[in-house]
């Protein structure tokens, strides 16, 4: 499927297995670093993305259940839960403009 | 939430000097510490254990976060952390690892906490409080969290 235009972006769930751990952490500091972007970060569990979601960002070993929950929506995979440049380059672009590659 | 709400991390939930066999051995210390705080039934043990074997919860610095599934939400009595420190490191699928913190969570009431442990990760600096800390209550003002976070 196609990307994702950064201004069409007001929503980003973070999805972990129990959205109780990793994803909450992750989530914090996404929603800091997008303060002032009028961007929502919400955190759930990989089962119950909610529909209006605009990007999914999840663990890589995760993105096979997130794709099955939330078909169509872009994912971003990544592989650390601090510092993973995928998700630094998604911050990037919301900051900055462009397209999120699904 | 409030800010009056009690932060779930009981002082009596933070060793500075356990030692564990292996990965298996640390997350299950962390399990039994929060069976005796209250926080969680026996069985959430096996629910952490399982979460580890699927994804690590190996997170940087040192530092893992071993907690539950969602089903095993159901064997959570309230939201707490644990912190346990491991001098002599613990072999983490190739990691070594230091410091875990135990999570038992149903609601949000430990985001404030993984708030701050983030920011800490991102700090070498602090990461290294966290590691180095001789006392119980430095491991608690690191955690606390600060007037930007609340």
């Amino acid at each position: 499927m196609a990307g994702i235009e950064s201004k069409d972006i007001h929503k980003i769930v973070i999805a972990c297995d129990a959205g109780m751990g990793s994803s909450v952490m992750l989530a914090s500091q996404v929603r800091k670093q997008l303060k002032g972007e009028g961007v929502e970060v919400v955190h759930t569990p990989v089962n119950s993305i909610p529909g209006d979601a605009d990007v999914v960002l999840c663990h890589a070993g995760l993105a096979d259940r997130a794709r099955a929950s939330a078909p169509g929506v872009v994912l971003v995979p990544f592989q650390v839960f601090i510092g993973d440049p995928a998700v630094t380059r998604l911050i990037d672009t919301i900051k900055k403009g462009g397209t999120v590659d699904a | 939430m409030p800010e009056t709400a009690p932060l779930p991390l009981d002082p009596r939930a933070v060793r500075l000097d356990a030692s564990a066999a292996d990965r298996d051995d640390a997350i299950a210390q962390c399990g039994r510490v929060l069976v005796e705080i209250g926080a969680v039934e026996p069985s959430y043990v096996e629910a952490m254990l399982a979460r580890e074997r699927s994804i690590s919860t190996y997170v940087g610095e040192e530092v893992a976060i071993p907690h539950g599934t969602l089903a095993a939400k159901d064997v959570v009595r309230h939201d707490a952390i644990c912190v346990l420190r491991f001098p002599g490191g613990v072999d983490w699928g190739g990691e070594r690892v230091t410091v875990c913190v135990g999570i038992a969570a149903r609601g949000d009431g430990h985001v404030r906490l993984l708030s701050e442990l983030a920011q800490i990760l991102m700090d070498p600096d602090s990461a290294r409080a966290l590691r180095e800390a001789d006392e119980v209550s430095e491991v608690l003002s690191l955690l606390q969290p600060t007037q930007e976070d609340q």
